[in-house]
């Protein structure tokens, strides 16, 4: 995609109209073309020192059993020669050779060794060729990916971004490919322990074939992920797929506003700027702790655990080292949330420059005297932004020593640095990588929950408090599956009359099966109804046929909500704690007709 | 020239010659059908078959195609020959070499339609 392409006439247009199935099987089935072709040389010399040694024997004078002149027939010699070539040696068979055959045996047996150390270390060559092991590998990929029959993700680029969201959709079930240009990655991926078998490919993520090869044009392609740490990559996975598959969803990463407004001229993509979204989640959590808390816990997928609530400062100045991109926007951010911000900066006035109503402090960050010109102690807030783990650290060390009471937040690059990071207990850490693979997951996992993240910050604070504590009474500390519900006739067929008649509340329905005394352990996150949700609906919620759920909680519940949707007699039972019958013979001797009878509806 | 179009060209007609050469003849007479002629037909036919390995065109995996069963038809005939002179009691007799001999003949169709695919190949070349 670097190439520079021709101009045509008609742009876009035509290129959308091109067929999306260009990969050619050609590359796939080359590697046993390319066995064949280098195999030619030594099957030939083998074949005729084969010919030369079995015609030369048929004709040297040989002797029978009596001793009296005979030769040896060709089915003999041919006999002969295959298991001396192959250096099995039976000895001289039929009979022992007269001077005249060893004569001429002697000289065969050197030729076809030769012959046959030729083919075979021509072969072992061959496998272990650089270029045949990839074909094979690519044809073995390709094989996998043709193979898949559910719906499937392709993760072009598989650093920690893609590794962290992998395993997330790999705990929900879900399925992907991954394509990835470095060899470590695609070895990691196969040393890592994933429920399902996952293909990948080393391969260049700006090639539109390997993309095909990786199953853009496969029919159960669910969506294209841009995850490599090249914006021009992604941009180029962005263009490729928005070409080839428009129907496509694409979700790509880049730092760079530039970068994301040329992607969004391809399709829709989404963007994800993870120095943007660590903004809008500082303000979040700024504003509204809890909400904050309860985003990043249900962003963090399956298994998380529940992350500390942080305490916000009180409103007051802030610091910022650093005014690269990242300090760029937060500063941005913070002062459109209406806080002064102190910038420091080495090397300000580069491509764009800055804010001119800025408080800027040009400086080396790690000089005490710049330091000290900033003015820490009155500050409320400290943000050590540098693309560099170590002066990130050394910069929140030196700001807590002026002043205790700082709020720190701090970027981490590195994977690496992430122990160090702990053990600084920052109150806000920005992993560019962690930040883009939660909103990934939060996007694709179920669409609910996307729905659900994009109107938290609606509510306040001590709704997501109370939320979080009914999460944690239901589901510990460690979050549970989340999972959808729809009340359909096909998902639901046991509730049809009851959400007919409005007679089933939300807290009948999460009642135990076995038990009805006994509430299932899993909290409602959403019920969407149409186009409109309701969040953490309570029990006294009235269901209505259609209704989509977003439930949290242990597989326990969600195995005894199954039981509920599917067992006709169920529902009265939870409803009315009348057991009815299940059965069609008891339903006939007690002439039982399974209809809802709603008290108070009527 | 092109060196390796005459050695594909000689292999290919050699094997189709050498496999007539056996062919032809009385069909049961086994003095009439020398064994090293079919001897040398199954060799020229293996290095000609591995001469077509490796060609990625449509016309040359039909040749490929013709080459292999003109081998297993030859090869087939070598076993029987082997079979009938050496492990049956009764020897070389008419109605074994027949069968060897229709064997042959068979290989001998596929021969040709593999000259008929070198000459084709050949006229519809033209220098660009």
């Amino acid at each position: 995609m670097g190439r520079p392409r021709r101009a045509a006439p008609a742009g876009g247009e035509s290129s959308q109209r091109r067929p999306a199935g260009i990969v050619s099987g050609v590359q796939a089935s080359a590697t046993i073309f390319l066995i064949l072709r280098r195999m030619r040389a030594p099957l030939i010399t083998l074949i005729i020192i084969f010919a030369i040694s079995v015609f030369g024997l048929s004709l040297i004078p040989g002797q029978d059993a009596d001793g009296d002149p005979a030769r040896m027939s060709i089915f003999d010699s041919f006999y002969f020669m295959s298991y001396t070539a192959t250096t099995i040696g039976f000895g001289e068979l039929p009979t022992p050779f007269t001077d005249a055959q060893r004569l001429w045996v002697m000289g065969t047996i050197y030729l076809t060794v030769i012959g046959w150390a030729y083919a075979i270390s021509a072969l072992l060559s061959l496998l272990q060729d650089r270029a045949f092991r990839s074909a094979l590998a690519l044809q073995h990929f390709s094989r996998k990916v043709a193979r898949l029959r559910e719906p499937f993700l392709l993760i072009a680029g598989y650093g920690q971004t893609g590794e962290l969201l992998g395993r997330s959709f790999d705990e929900l079930g879900r399925r992907f490919t991954v394509i990835d240009l470095r060899d470590a990655r695609i070895d990691a991926l196969e040393l890592d322990t994933l429920r399902a078998d996952v293909p990948g490919l080393v391969g260049d993520a700006r090639n539109p074939h390997d993309l095909q090869v990786a199953g853009l044009g496969h029919p159960c392609c669910a969506g294209v992920l841009a995850l490599t740490d090249d914006d021009e990559a992604n941009l180029a996975v962005t263009m490729t797929a928005a070409l080839l598959r428009p129907d496509l969803p694409v979700v790509t990463r880049t730092t760079s506003a530039v970068v994301a407004e040329r992607m969004s001229s391809f399709g829709t993509p989404t963007v994800i700027n993870p120095f943007d979204r660590f903004g809008d989640h500082l303000r979040l959590a700024l504003r509204a702790p809890a909400s904050y808390q309860l985003m990043t816990w249900l962003e963090s997928g399956p298994g998380a655990v529940l992350p500390e609530r942080g305490s916000a400062p009180a409103p007051g100045r802030w610091v910022v080292c650093g005014y690269g991109r990242f300090g760029r926007h937060f500063a941005g951010d913070l002062r459109s949330a209406g806080l002064e911000v102190t910038v420091i900066e080495p090397q300000p006035g580069h491509d764009p420059p800055p804010d001119p109503d800025l408080h800027l402090v040009v400086g080396d960050e790690s000089d005490p005297a710049v330091m000290a010109s900033a003015d820490l102690a009155t500050a409320v807030g400290f943000v050590a932004g540098t693309d560099n783990d170590r002066t990130n650290l050394s910069l929140v060390a030196a700001a807590r020593r002026v002043n205790p009471d700082l709020f720190v937040a701090a970027r981490q690059n590195e994977p690496t640095s992430a122990a160090l990071f702990a053990a600084m207990d920052v109150d806000a850490l920005l992993v560019p990588t962690e930040v883009i693979a939660h909103e990934v997951y939060a996007q694709l996992s179920t669409p609910l929950l996307w729905r659900f993240v994009r109107e938290l910050p609606g509510e306040d604070d001590d709704w997501a408090a109370a939320l979080i504590d009914r999460l944690t009474t239901s589901c510990d500390e460690e979050l549970g599956a989340l999972w959808k519900v729809r009340l359909t006739d096909e998902e639901a067929p046991s509730l049809g009359p009851w959400l007919a008649a409005g007679a089933l509340r939300l807290g009948d329905l999460l009642r135990n099966p076995g038990a009805r005394d006994q509430v299932l352990p899993a909290v409602p996150l959403l019920v969407l109804r149409g186009e409109e949700s309701v969040l953490a609906p309570g029990d006294d919620f009235v269901l209505a046929p259609d209704d989509q759920l977003l439930l949290a909680g242990r597989p326990a519940a969600r195995r005894g909500l199954e039981k509920t949707l599917v067992v006709d007699a169920l529902p009265e039972y939870l409803v009315t704690g009348r057991t009815v019958p299940a059965g069609w013979f008891w339903r006939k001797l007690t002439r039982y007709r399974p209809a809802p009878e709603v008290p108070g509806a009527r | 020239m092109n060196l390796e179009k005459v050695v594909f060209g000689f292999f290919v007609t050699l094997a189709a010659t050498l496999n007539f050469g056996f062919f032809i003849g009385d069909i049961s007479d086994p003095e009439v059908h020398n064994e090293y002629e079919l001897f040398a037909a199954v060799v020229v036919n293996l290095i000609a078959t591995v001469l077509k390995f490796g060609d990625r065109t449509q016309i040359g995996a039909v040749h490929l195609a013709t080459s292999l069963v003109a081998d297993l038809q030859l090869i087939a005939a070598t076993v029987f020959w082997a079979y009938a002179a050496h492990i049956s009691t009764e020897g070389l007799t008419a109605g074994a070499t027949a069968s060897i001999v229709s064997l042959s003949g068979g290989a001998l169709v596929a021969n040709v339609v593999s000259l008929v695919l070198l000459v084709v190949e050949t006229s519809s070349f033209r220098r660009s």
